[in-house]
């Protein structure tokens, strides 16, 4: 055998060794969610067995069924974003490019937010919320979800509305637009690529959140990631269940991931070149 | 930010300093206020309020589960911190915990990414399969860990430390192998990160470096240690500043795990702040934990960043 021969071979075995241990530990809980809890705790583990639904009808429609957990995270994902929207778009739009005095300033302030540990932000939030009876309700989870959602959608905002040409907002104010038509039936079409972008990985974050939501969340509003505790108690693990709320929870954030793959990077390192970041 | 720069600078320059231009400034100035405001009072509200709030109560004492002990304490809890053993086991954790898997995820996504780079066929694969990890929530990840990765027997490293012949280990009761399984959890979920940076950034550097570097005769070592290297340390150091300021505070992925344990064997400053406020309702002395792990924050933040400036 040549050595090049023993080179392909090589980089072969270790790129089948990393794929399969960044897929396996998915597929295998895909897996045990269609077992039956002693197939999932069979030895040796079982790769072959007769696949059923039983775990995700008892999870989904069964006694103490996940599907307000669900509904709960559909919920503050679905608030943030659209909140987070609203706000990061217009600010975004006037870091990017219009100028006033202190602008740098607020550029390093949205930075700098990132850098407080969120278990410093929980503690005072938790005892104000306590006092506001707000405790357990939506507002409450989505407005401190805005500390984490917020700097992260106006940097990645910004470096959208950066890439647009200046000459299409002169054009547009030489004909006569004021600078809000201007923004709004100019600018935002040309960012809509951007705004989706920033639309997919707000909601991943909000979806995967885990610290505010265990304070936070209550009987009325908890999330499938703090629900997904219930399943493993000191008694006994319901083994089959568990790993049928594990793919339940992961199901949208994959299924956004692949869609949103080409520009998982950029999302994943924005504000970096200029600073800080964030979980 | 470059461009805008430039351009507004011209703009500025061309318009007369006459009043109509003072009058255009000025209305831009109003509409920039209107747009950023909303964003930034719920960003005051929700980060810089709490901030503020949080250096207060650690100036108290603050016990949910005894309040009538309550009260105004100054400094007293920054003291006991000092001599807090837990403290300084927790702080020694965290840099240990943030150390190790940021070393591990730069070293291995690195290695990763010259391999893939190098191949003619497959690389959609790892594109594909590296972005799985890294969308997934680390409370998800913890919990798949726990259970069907690690339990004793079935769980498949159990399994295949059994059938390599190490025998079943106590993954997550032994305080040594929880800090590796924790560590290695942890290095599992991001290293796909690195890798997905890393490779981006490899796949834009100039070939025609390398042309030269093969005329030269240069070997594969000299070409990485010579050329790569130096090219990929921006990205390598900005990948180095994001997974530290992420390990550090880093809390459902030990959480779901160990919950810190066995003892404290696990348990990261972020994650003492946390079970000191929320499991033994010490409110006040969590709040100067929380202080402290931003002072450490920043303190390591500045290092990394002056680091970044440094040739």
């Amino acid at each position: 055998m040549t050595a090049k021969r023993l080179r392909i071979i090589a980089l072969l075995a270790i790129s089948t060794v990393f794929l399969l241990a960044w897929a396996f530990p998915i597929v295998w809980s895909v897996m045990n969610s269609l077992k039956t809890d002693s197939d999932v705790l069979a030895y040796p583990p079982k790769l072959v067995f007769t696949p059923t639904w039983e775990a995700y009808r008892d999870v989904l429609f069964g006694s103490g069924s996940i599907l307000p957990n669900l509904l709960s995270s559909v919920i503050i994902s679905v608030g943030t974003t659209v909140v987070t929207m609203l706000m990061a778009v217009p600010a975004a739009y006037a870091l990017a490019r219009l100028r006033f005095r202190g602008k740098k300033f607020a550029g390093f302030y949205v930075l700098a937010t990132q850098m407080l540990p969120p278990v410093g932000i929980i503690i005072p939030y938790f005892l104000v919320l306590r006092n506001i009876g707000w405790i357990d309700t939506y507002q409450g989870i989505i407005l401190i979800y805005l500390s984490f959602s917020l700097p992260f959608a106006i940097w990645l905002l910004v470096s959208y509305f950066e890439d647009i040409p200046f000459e299409m907002e002169e054009a547009a104010y030489l004909d006569g637009a004021s600078r809000l038509k201007t923004l709004w039936r100019i600018i935002i079409p040309q960012v809509r690529g951007g705004i989706a972008v920033t639309v997919v990985f707000v909601f991943l974050n909000a979806w995967n959140e885990f610290l505010f939501a265990v304070v936070l969340s209550g009987n009325t509003v908890r999330p499938v990631t703090v629900a997904m505790f219930n399943f493993v108690s000191v008694e006994q693990t319901l083994w089959a269940k568990l790993a049928a709320v594990s793919v339940l929870a992961m199901l949208p954030v994959v299924v956004l991931g692949v869609v949103a793959q080409k520009h998982i990077v950029k999302g994943l390192t924005v504000g970096a070149v200029k600073g800080g970041g964030r979980r | 930010m470059a461009t805008t720069a430039v351009t507004s600078a011209e703009i500025a320059s061309e318009a007369p300093r006459s009043d109509f231009g003072r009058v255009l400034a000025q209305r831009e100035r109003r509409f920039a206020a209107a747009l950023l405001a909303p964003a930034f009072l719920a960003l005051l509200a929700t980060t810089t309020f709490p901030l503020l709030f949080l250096v207060y109560t650690s100036a108290f004492r603050m016990d949910l589960a005894m309040p009538f002990t309550n009260g105004f304490v100054g400094f007293e809890n920054y003291q006991v911190l000092l001599s807090d053993e837990r403290f300084w086991t927790s702080l020694l954790v965290s840099l240990v915990y943030t150390g190790s898997t940021v070393a591990l995820q730069v070293i291995i996504g690195l290695a990763l990414a010259l391999l893939v780079m190098d191949m003619k066929r497959g690389q959609g694969w790892f594109r594909v399969i590296a972005i799985l990890p890294v969308v997934l929530s680390p409370a998800v990840v913890g919990m798949i860990w726990r259970t069907f990765m690690l339990a004793p027997e079935f769980g498949i490293v159990d399994f295949l430390a059994i059938n390599a012949g190490l025998g079943s280990k106590n993954w997550l009761g032994d305080p040594t192998l929880a800090m590796v399984s924790v560590i290695a959890i942890h290095t599992w979920q991001w290293t796909p990160f690195a890798f997905m940076v890393l490779l981006a950034s490899l796949a834009s550097l100039p070939e025609d470096i390398y042309e030269a570097a093969r005329l030269d005769r240069a070997s594969a070592w000299q070409r990485f240690r010579r050329i790569t290297l130096p090219l990929l340390r921006p990205a390598i150091v900005m990948v180095i500043i994001m997974r530290t300021m992420v390990a550090l505070t880093a809390f459902a992925a030990i959480f779901t795990v160990t919950a810190g344990g066995p003892g404290t064997a696990t348990e990261i400053l972020n994650l003492y702040a946390y079970r000191k406020s929320f499991t033994e309702l010490s409110i006040g002395y969590g709040s100067a934990l929380a202080v402290a792990l931003l002072i450490v924050t920043i303190i390591i933040s500045g290092i990394l960043f002056a680091m970044r400036r440094a040739k």
